[in-house]
């Protein structure tokens, strides 16, 4: 399995790529629109862009001549998809420790 | 090194015997695992260095193997491990399904009693990410305490926030 985990966080990492995403969430943008609020060249917002596209976090479409770039939401719902996972494993578990020492304590009284 | 998640409960038992749940294997087994599964213990060493080793059995399904690694242990209040899947000889492994998991999670228990009863408090996160990527997670998933869901809408809504 290759690892997009590491690959969305390394994306992520940096201010501008999540200010590109941040911009890409309300609607497709052009790397012309996208390097506009940043004082930066388009040849480094494009290197930006292949990161994110690399992550899968964007897309590109080829048939424009401009290649609009969209937001693909599906590997940061990976990212917080273990969380919630991991979180409701020890939330389950404790619910049975919980049971768990009710029921031995009862037993010991019973025993007593 | 910034928690990802804290789980706080509060246990209606005495301290002693909340430590003994977690530090014997017949106890873990009857409590610890994700729902629907029963746990084999397959080594139970509970020290600094050594490793509980199980398989998770689904009904009808194959067993997935899991460890902890145990990193430090202060009784009777608090044990701090690294939980990844592994295979059959213990050894670390990507998870079995398709999701992307850290190889391994950082966790720190705490154990406290207070008035008869045990608050423990619970932290995880990633092992070895580095200091940006800590940063990412604290950005995009400090709102989860405030029950934050994972669903795109809300994923959404707080990517435009960054």
């Amino acid at each position: 399995m290759p690892d997009t985990l590491s690959l969305s966080f390394a994306a992520l990492a940096d201010p501008t790529r999540r200010a590109i995403l941040a911009r890409l969430a309300s609607g497709e943008a052009t790397v012309m629109e996208l390097a506009a609020p940043f004082d930066m060249k388009q040849p480094s917002i494009s290197k930006h862009l292949k990161v994110l596209e690399t992550a899968g976090l964007i897309s590109r479409r080829r048939e424009a001549q401009t290649r609009p770039c969209k937001l693909e939401t599906a590997p940061l719902k990976d990212v917080s998809c273990w969380i919630e996972a991991y979180k409701h494993l020890w939330d389950d578990s404790f619910d049975r420790l919980d049971a768990y020492l009710a029921e031995i304590q009862a037993t010991a009284t019973k025993g007593e | 090194m910034s928690t990802i998640f804290t789980i706080t409960r509060s246990f209606a038992a005495p301290h002693d015997l909340v430590w003994k749940s977690w530090s014997a294997a017949d106890q873990m087994q009857t409590w610890w695992g994700p729902k629907g599964c029963t746990i084999e213990v397959r080594n139970f060493e509970f020290r600094p260095g050594g490793f509980f080793h199980y398989a998770m059995r689904f009904p009808g399904g194959d067993a997935m193997w899991g460890r902890f690694m145990y990193r430090e242990i202060a009784a009777p209040r608090r044990i701090v491990w690294l939980n990844s899947f592994s295979n059959e000889g213990g050894g670390i492994t990507r998870a079995p399904f398709d999701m992307a998991v850290p190889l391994e999670i950082h966790n720190d228990v705490t154990l406290t009693e207070q008035a008869g009863r045990t608050v423990l408090v619970l932290k995880s996160h990633p092992h070895g990410a580095t200091a940006e990527e800590e940063a990412v997670f604290r950005d995009m998933f400090a709102s989860m305490e405030q029950g934050f869901g994972g669903t795109f809408d809300q994923l959404d809504e707080h990517l435009a926030t960054l």
